[in-house]
Parts: structure tokens; sequence; C-alpha cells
């Protein structure tokens, strides 16, 4: 019986498991839920309204996105030169996501440019003469900018990177074959990022 | 090894040998004449060398069983068969016909593209100068169906479809799917050339590659594949089959557009060459997506590019999925999947990068369609301002 | 540099631009003396230059084979080769076993499990769930 069945889902979400009204009425003949058929009838959705007869009269286009990742080879309408026939063509088919809506992936920060020519200089110095304190996280800290912009500014001395660069070794002459791998495997996905999409 | 002695064998090349042609091979010869001008001679000393060493037999009944036979038989006094021997081949009018060659291509000429240089060095009956012309075809058909079809590719993108059209590697893999084979006997090889001696180092395999080469070089210093150029090749230290199977393609190539005119070798070059598959976007390899996408928006007058999550799915999970696009204000300009919020925001870039570089025109037109009959008034293709430079 | 390209090959689609005609060679051996090479010696007779004429792209060879019994052997593009007895048969069903050798590619058989093959891709892309009109059932 339907009925007394404990299903593992919330049961209003699947309806063809609950009894139908028809059934309910025939109290006398009730037939077992799981008929084939049954389920098939109610599992039958109706097919999108762009799909039916047109109601205007005139030709018009089925739109029917497929539910797939975007092709490389259909180029984005902001990207289409001036001249090209496509870019008037789409501008009212397609249904654009609400951009403002969707959350982003990093905190979008609003860009200061408050930094003064002197200040950059004093990055410069700064870094230059005592690397070991003034680190880039440290001199970001200090200045309110990001470490990007620090390197972009400026670049650490060689005696500095050669230090890093010795650490770095040591940390690394620790791992085990283990650790080593899955580092090595790590990057070797990172690449294929850059590869297919 | 017992080395074969072949006596008269540098004269009777030198000197033009006695033929008895009928009219097509007199204006196929004097028709020749003005291609292999610009061949390089080989010289004498060169030219004494040994054409079949890797069949050298090591027994000496058999070899000079072999050499018996050479002075009985004309067919193979010279390094190569001559020229009414390809009218009796019934392999030559098979593949003639395979090939569907236009039958104003004789069968002598079909003949002579298989003669590699290696094999007879005389310009006169080896395919050097059907070579050079067919190669300088198959390059300027390749590269101005690129360029017209996809007008934004990056430089090294162009060179690596080129080499995948029209490179030494796909054109032996054709010959083979051609059916030419590399026969062994002297009397019926098919493709003739002196293999290379195992072990030698292959000319112009060895590619010095500086890593970071500047692009800009390579349009200037390199040739159409982006490889820094071999000097002149010695050709009797023997080719590579493959180096000999991809100068027989081209060599087919100049000849149907010397015998057929410009039309069938363009014919010839579109459904031979260009029918082939080829998925152009999985020959970009980015380091850096984001900082481009940003630098093309920048220099487009784009909106700052911005990575926002579609969907997602599992973030606390081991397994998470984040669908990730990359908007420029309203407009959405790529969009990628993946299992981290930075992996996804990468993919994300690098398809927004290759919408931009994959954009090609509705009706592509290229430069020699203005040679047939009747052609529309030009248009200018599209010119893109180039790839982004960061 | 910021893009780099990697190399690759065009993969070959028979018949999309110029079709090859995958039979190579086709080699024909009969004996003139048994009786299982009647049918055979009448094909070499009265069939075999007008099919030599419709397919010019095929070599033919034919040579005796004493004391065997006749055989049809055809010689691939991708380098393989496949042999049919054809003893005591009738030269119209040697014609058809020749059609068979001549219309095959040379591949081993194989049982096709899926309606279509391709190299090309989806028109639709490959099916994903974080994609397309969600809808509930």
């Amino acid at each position: 019986m339907a009925t007394s069945m404990v299903p593992k889902r919330p049961f209003l979400s699947l309806p063809f498991l609950l009894p139908s009204w028809t059934d309910s009425l025939a109290l006398g003949s009730r037939r077992n839920q799981s008929s084939y058929r049954r389920t098939k009838q109610r599992l039958r959705v109706k097919p999108d309204a762009s799909f039916g007869p047109s109601r205007q009269g005139h030709d018009q286009i089925i739109f029917n996105p497929p539910s797939s990742a975007p092709s490389v080879y259909h180029t984005p309408s902001k990207f289409l030169p001036p001249g090209d026939a496509r870019k008037t063509l789409r501008a009212e088919n397609v249904a654009r996501p609400d951009a403002d809506n969707l959350p982003g992936v990093y905190k979008s920060t609003e860009k200061k440019y408050h930094l003064s020519t002197a200040q950059i200089e004093e990055i410069r110095q700064l870094r230059l003469s005592d690397p070991m304190t003034w680190s880039r996280h440290k001199l970001a800290k200090r200045f309110e900018c990001s470490q990007m912009f620090i390197a972009m500014v400026c670049e650490a001395s060689p005696e500095k990177k050669e230090i890093q660069k010795q650490v770095t070794q040591a940390i690394q002459s620790r791992w085990g074959p283990k650790r080593r791998m899955a580092r090595e495997d790590r990057q070797l996905r990172r690449e294929t990022w850059g590869r297919d999409a | 090894m017992k080395r074969l002695q072949l006596h008269r064998w540098s004269s009777s090349v030198l000197s033009p040998r006695a033929r008895t042609g009928s009219r097509v091979q007199q204006h196929l010869h004097s028709g020749v004449r003005h291609q292999s001008t610009a061949s390089p001679l080989q010289s004498e000393a060169s030219s004494q060398e040994e054409p079949f060493l890797e069949e050298a037999p090591v027994d000496e009944g058999l070899a000079r069983h072999i050499r018996s036979i050479r002075f009985k038989r004309p067919e193979i006094q010279y390094p190569s068969p001559p020229v009414e021997a390809a009218r009796s081949s019934a392999k030559l009018a098979a593949l003639h016909a395979r090939l569907y060659l236009p039958s104003r291509l004789p069968l002598e000429t079909l003949a002579r593209t298989l003669v590699d240089a290696s094999a007879d060095p005389n310009p006169h009956f080896n395919n050097e100068s059907l070579v050079t012309l067919g190669h300088d075809l198959l390059t300027y058909y390749t590269s101005e169906h690129l360029l017209c079809t996809y007008p934004r590719l990056p430089l090294a993108v162009i060179f690596s479809s080129m080499y995948a059209y029209a490179g030494p590697k796909s054109l032996a893999a054709m010959a083979k799917e051609w059916g030419v084979e590399a026969a062994t006997l002297p009397g019926g090889r098919l493709t003739q050339f002196r293999r290379i001696d195992p072990g030698a180092e292959v000319p112009g395999s060895a590619e010095k590659r500086e890593p970071r080469q500047q692009m800009g070089r390579k349009i200037f210093y390199d040739n159409e594949y982006g490889d820094a150029p071999s000097g002149p090749v010695d050709r009797n230290a023997g080719v590579s089959a493959e180096q000999a199977s991809s100068d027989f393609v081209r060599a087919v190539m100049g000849a149907i557009y010397l015998h057929a005119g410009r039309p069938a070798a363009k014919r010839f070059f579109e459904q031979h060459f260009l029918s082939r598959q080829l998925n152009i976007s999985s020959l970009f390899s980015f380091s850096q997506p984001a900082r481009d996408l940003n630098r093309l928006c920048a220099r487009e007058n784009f909106e700052q590019p911005v990575a926002k999550i579609i969907s997602e799915t599992g973030r606390r999970s081991r397994s998470p999925v984040f669908v990730i696009g990359i908007f420029s204000g309203q407009d959405k300009l790529g969009e990628g999947a993946g299992s981290s919020l930075f992996e996804g925001r990468e993919r994300a870039a690098v398809a927004a990068l290759k919408g931009w570089y994959l954009y090609s025109p509705l009706s592509v037109r290229v430069p020699s369609s203005m040679e047939e009959e009747g052609a529309a008034p030009w248009k200018p293709v599209h010119v893109d301002l180039g790839e982004v430079i960061v | 540099m910021p893009v780099q390209a990697l190399r690759t090959v065009t993969a070959a689609r028979n018949g999309v631009g110029a079709f090859i005609l995958q039979c190579k060679r086709l080699d024909f051996h009969y004996c003139d003396w048994a009786g299982s090479s009647r049918g055979m010696n009448e094909f070499l007779r009265q069939n075999l230059p007008a099919f030599a004429r419709e397919h010019p792209q095929i070599e033919i060879r034919v040579a005796p084979r004493p004391r065997k019994h006749p055989i049809i052997r055809g010689h691939f593009v991708n380098g393989k080769d496949k042999t049919i007895c054809v003893r005591n048969l009738e030269p119209s069903d040697i014609l058809k076993q020749t059609l068979l050798l001549k219309d095959a590619s040379g591949e081993k058989l194989k049982r096709t499990k899926k309606p279509v093959t391709s190299t090309n891709d989806s028109v639709r892309g490959i099916w994903s769930p974080y994609h397309g009109d969600l809808r509930g059932v």
C-alpha cells in the first residue's frame, strides 16, 4: 500500500506517490500505486509554451536554451565587432541573467588610488633597506593597499629572493613522497585549467 | 656492410638520358624546367654516393647477383625509374584514380612526385621543384583560410594550427591514408627516398627553442610553423620516412597546380586538407587568464570583468561545484565550473578569452576567391587589433 | 607570454571532403585444373575486365594457385587484408564477394552499440545539471 510506505524524501515533493483523487473515491477497487503507466502519466510534463502553435499567427523563434555550459565558439554579444549582424539579431532574444543580484566571488573593494609618488618611493626605500622586516604583507598593512600593489611597485632584492628560495627548499626537503606527489598533482591540475574550458 | 659500386652512375644521371618521350612528356619536361631552375644542383661528389644503402645485402653472392641484374634491366640502372615505366605501373594508375586527380595530370608526373631528392639528386627527375611549389601553395591557402575565418587568433595559435593543417606530421599521415607505401625493392618502390641511418639525428627535429622567444621575432625569422629555420638540408645523409612522405604530398599539390591549374589545386586543397578536423579551441594554453581578460577589457573600453557565482552546490562538502560567470557590466563574457571558487573563475576567464579569440565573421571569403571567374567585388576582411599584450 | 599554443595534428574525416576507397588491391587466385575453380575461371574471363574498368582505384592482380581452392584477397589502406575463399561458387556469387571486399574498410568487424558515432561536438553541448531551465517534477 502506498500510504503505509515510509518515504525517505518529504512526501509532498513527490506528488505521484500520493493516492490520486479518483482512487480515494473507489475504495473497493484500490490498486497499487506502483503501476508503471500511472507513474509515467504523472511524470509527463507539459511542453514549454514556446513549443506550442504560434498564437499571434506570425513566425517565431523557438528559444530553448540547452542545459549545458555555453560553447566557446559562440562569441558573446559584447565581443562582436560593431558591424556584425548577430549583435542586433541577438539583442531581444537572449534572456540575460540579472548580473547585479548575483553574489560576487570576492568582496568587491573600491579602488582608492590614495598613494602619492612620494609614498611609493618610500615603499621602495623600505623594502630595499630592510627586506626582512618590511615584507609585502607589512607594507600593505602600513600603506593600506593590497599586496598585489606592493608587488607591482617594487621588487625584493636578490639577496632576499635567495634567502626565500633556500627557506622554501628547506621546507620542501622535509616533504615525504605522499605530500610531494600531492603538490605536484595539484600543480598539474592547475595547469589544466588554462587549457580546456 | 658491403657497399655496392655503381660505375656509370654519376655520369648517366648528370647527362640527359636518351628518351623516347611522347608529346605530353616533352611538354612536361619543358614546363618543369622553368620550375627546377631554382632547385639547387647537386655537386658531383655528392652524386657518387650510394642510393640504396639500406638494402645493401651482407651476402657477397647476393650482391653479385643484384649487380648483374642492374646491368641487365634498364629500370634499375638509374636511381629513379625511367619515365616510360610510369605507364605500365598498376599502382600508380590506382593511386591516380584513388585521389581523383585531374586527367590532365599525367602518370609520369605522379611518378616523379614520388622520387625524393635523396634518391635521385638530379633536379630534372626528382620532386624537389614540385615540393617547393606545393609547399608554398599549401601554406598560402592554409594561412589565408585561418586568418580570414578566425581574424582574432593569437600568433602562437596560428602557428600551431598551421602546423596541424600543413605540418609534416599531418602530411605524412595523409600519405599513409592515401595508401602510399614505401616499397623496398628498387624496381617497384613507390616512395623513392633514401632512409636516414638509424640513430642519426634527424635534421629539424631537435628544436632549439628559447624559453622566452618573442612572438614578433618569429614572424620575421622563423618558418610558417614558428620553428627556427633549419639550415640547408643535406639530402645525401638521407631523409626520414616522415619527411619523404610529406614531401610527396606537397609535390602532388604542386603537380596539380602545374598541370590542371589554380582552380583544381584549390579544390584539391579544400577536399583533402581543409576537410580534416581540428578543434582550434583545444590549442590554447593560458597561464594567467584572469589578468589577460582584465587587460583585454581595459583595451576595448569594456567595464572591468567581475566574477560572480551563478550557482553552487555542496560548499561545505568534500566535492563542491561552483558555476562562476564573468560579467562585464550586465553582459556575461564566459562561464566555467570548478571545485573551488578560484578554479571556477580561472575557467570562466579562459572561456571568455576563447570567446574573444575564436570570433569568426559570418560570411568568410578568402583573397584567393577573387581569382575565380566572375567573382563579386572584394570586401575587406575583419582585421583585429591583435592579441592581448600584458 | 599571455597565451601559448599546443601542437597537434588534424584528424582525417574520410568522405567529408574527398572519399578515399579503402580497398587498395584485390588479388584473385585460381587453379586451372581443379573443379572448385570453375566459377572463378569463368569470372576472370567474363566479369573481371568490366569490374576493373569500373573501379580504377583498385589495383588488381591475377595469379594461379595450383591445386588449391580459389580465393580473393583484399588489401586495405590501413595495412590489413581480408581473404574470402570462393570455391564452387558461381560467377555472380563471386562478384558479390568481390564487391563485399571492395566496400570493406579493412577494419575488424565491430558491433555498433550507439546509433550515431561522431567526432563532432554535440550541438547542444554536454549535459550539465547546473545549466538550463531547472524545473521540478
